[in-house]
């Protein structure tokens, strides 16, 4: 078996004694597509906040790449650059500027303020924006305030701009919220897309969503992995109907 | 390069619109003036509106820490006024060393370095109780290490204090504190008269420039103002370089959210110390011009209450769009002097009399939550108004 691009291995953190993560190990390969799926407090944006650097966890390691970086104690900037995007669950867009501009600030590029300074609008760069605008429908909507987008757009916009900064891993969260019906199917054949290119990880509340996505299921409760595997068969586990349904 | 910038230009024509009006009410100013034209143009007033250009410079510097980046720093004025320490000293020191040695050349012996040396001490030192030359006045012979020292200085201080600062993600309010505290303990710092810079004395006599006696004001006052003008142009073209760039892109998303820019891979921090201490030089040099102006520089310049009126010009003219920061700076501080100086004529309103130098700060207060109510984005934001009337 190939070498997984992310592990996590036996990570706890709590909040005030609160156990948010307990003793949590999960791990992504290469270009896979992940749901994680979870009640309220299972711990799925915590678990975010800590690969992306965010939180730094009481105990257990991050490991990342084939050449096995520790993430733990990198900034967020750092681990950004190292390839690993996120989304948040709120569409959060630079929403006083337009939707090039959105994606030139996420294009991968060198991020140190020198090169940022002398940055010149080149055709390439232009080439990759329109690219991805194409793919997320937002290609007659460059010039726009990103403000002026619809919900379901910014959240799509939100997706470029992670695309755009090529990471190799894609932690999206509650990418369906408040979408409606036909946004959702889109969503999922963009992050089906996604992922044929570099491991997408999604965290969703919503069992339908996770349906159309069609691929591996971790679920989580109470800051730990409950069950494992394709959705019929995790819905199926016993433990994982008990949380769910209440016992 | 050049042809990068007409490209830029091309693409900007506001800033030759800018650059526009500028030359043409410098033109105006020297043709009216007193000593280059038909006189209109009183020296003093001349003095007062190339001093108002470097209120308009240092305008542009807060635009692009607060209007641009988000960082509310209400310290700018220590950088204004350590720029003009840092000019003062070389004008202080060169102008008496030229008068001690005048004085004394007539005298039966010679004198030696030592005695020209005590004699300059006790000549700028003697109002604090002193004769020695402070260590900090080792370079204060030289112009252009005083020169250097104008924006290093400053920038040093804005780089160490940012770095702090910023490092420990201090924002908000906080910040804004925080750099309230700076410069009321640099301003506290330098009342004492042992502070090396004469106390509450200050520096004097900076209308003087050392080797150009001989030089009316009249004409002295011109050049200044053209220096002023100079240094606001390529302030403004600067500061369209940075915002109408990715840079701009950085900073604003920084401005709107922070963690956002983190999560996309920029080290937001770097890019806030850049901002900070560009600002913070920009500053200085802004003061460097102002005080052989004004003539004087003392602690209360750099009172905390001299940055805050910085954020309110640039609130009134408007945020994130750069002129309007310079059409604050220029309106609030023309009136201000128009209403403190006397000029403007008292209310009387039976038992209430309005005497303008007293009301006038409540007026500037009144207008200022007028403008975060009603107008928030400022003067400027009419010109919005204009461009959306056109397009209809």
């Amino acid at each position: 078996m190939n070498e997984a691009l992310l592990e996590v291995n036996n990570i706890s953190v709590s909040f005030d004694g609160f156990k948010a993560i307990n003793k949590l190990s999960f791990s992504i390969f290469e270009g896979e597509l992940r749901a994680v799926i979870g009640p309220n407090g299972a711990g799925k944006t915590t678990f975010m906040d800590i690969v992306t650097g965010k939180t730094r966890p009481d105990a257990g390691e991050v490991i990342w790449g084939e050449k096995n970086f520790s993430l733990l104690n990198r900034s967020e900037s750092q681990i950004a650059q190292l390839g690993i995007g996120r989304k948040f669950q709120k569409p959060t867009v630079f929403e006083e500027q337009s939707v090039y501009d959105n994606l030139l600030l996420a294009l991968e590029n060198d991020r140190q303020p020198l090169s940022v300074l002398f940055y010149r609008r080149n055709q390439s760069d232009d080439a990759k924006i329109e690219e991805i605008a194409a793919e997320i429908g937002l290609a007659d909507r460059l010039e726009r305030r990103a403000g002026d987008l619809s919900h379901g757009q910014k959240q799509w916009l939100e997706i470029g701009m992670l695309l755009a900064q090529e990471p190799r891993l894609l932690l999206v969260d509650e990418p369906a919220a408040g979408m409606t019906l036909e946004e959702r199917d889109k969503t999922v054949a963009l992050l089906r897309r996604a992922a044929k290119t570099r491991a997408v990880v999604v965290v969703e509340h919503d069992m339908d969503f996770v349906r159309k996505l069609d691929c591996r299921v971790t679920v989580l409760h109470e800051g730990s992995v409950l069950a494992e595997g394709s959705l019929d068969h995790v819905t199926e586990n016993q433990d994982v109907i008990d949380v769910y349904l209440g016992r | 390069m050049g042809g990068v910038l007409t490209k830029f230009l091309m693409k900007h024509p506001s800033i030759l619109v800018f650059l526009g009006i500028l030359s043409v009410f410098t033109l105006f100013v020297t043709v009216g003036s007193e000593a280059f034209g038909v006189g209109f143009i009183s020296t003093s007033l001349v003095k007062t509106l190339g001093k108002t250009l470097c209120f308009c410079l240092i305008a542009i510097a807060m635009d692009l820490v607060w209007g641009y980046c988000g960082i509310l720093s209400l310290g700018h004025f220590a950088f204004f006024g350590l720029g003009g320490y840092m000019i003062g000293m070389w004008l202080m020191y060169e102008r008496t060393r030229l008068i001690v040695e005048n004085s004394m050349a007539n005298a039966a012996l010679p004198p030696t370095p030592a005695e020209i040396q005590e004699a300059i001490g006790t000549q700028i030192f003697g109002v604090v109780g002193g004769a020695e030359i402070p260590t900090i006045w080792m370079f204060a012979h030289s112009l252009p290490i005083q020169l250097a020292l104008v924006a290093l200085v400053p920038g040093l201080l804005a780089f160490v204090f940012g770095w702090l600062a910023f490092r420990s993600r201090v924002t908000g309010v906080y910040l804004s504190i925080l750099t309230q505290a700076m410069t009321l303990a640099l301003a506290l710092y330098l009342f004492q008269n042992d502070s090396g810079l004469r106390g509450n004395n200050g520096l004097s006599g900076l209308q003087n420039i050392p080797g150009l006696e001989a030089m009316p004001q009249s004409e002295l006052s011109i050049y200044f103002f053209l220096l002023s003008a100079l240094a606001l142009g390529v302030g403004f073209l600067i500061a369209k370089l940075i915002v109408e760039n990715k840079m701009g892109n950085v900073i604003m998303g920084i401005r709107d959210n922070e963690a956002r820019v983190r999560f996309l891979g920029y080290h937001v921090e770097t890019y806030k110390l850049f901002i900070f201490v560009l600002t913070a030089i920009m500053a200085a040099i802004a003061g460097a011009i102002y005080y052989p102006q004004a003539g004087i520089i003392n602690p209360a310049e750099i009172a905390p209450i001299a940055s805050i009126y910085l954020a309110v010009w640039v609130a009134i003219g408007g945020r994130g769009r750069i002129y309007g920061a310079v059409i604050g700076a220029a309106l609030v501080s023309m009136l201000s002097s128009w209403f403190t100086g006397g000029q403007a004529p008292n209310i009387e309103l039976g038992p209430l009399r309005v005497v303008w130098v007293d009301w006038w700060l409540v007026l500037l207060g009144l207008s200022f939550v007028a403008v975060t109510l009603y107008a928030p984005k400022g003067v400027g934001g009419l010109f919005d108004l204009l461009k959306t009337e056109r397009s209809k």
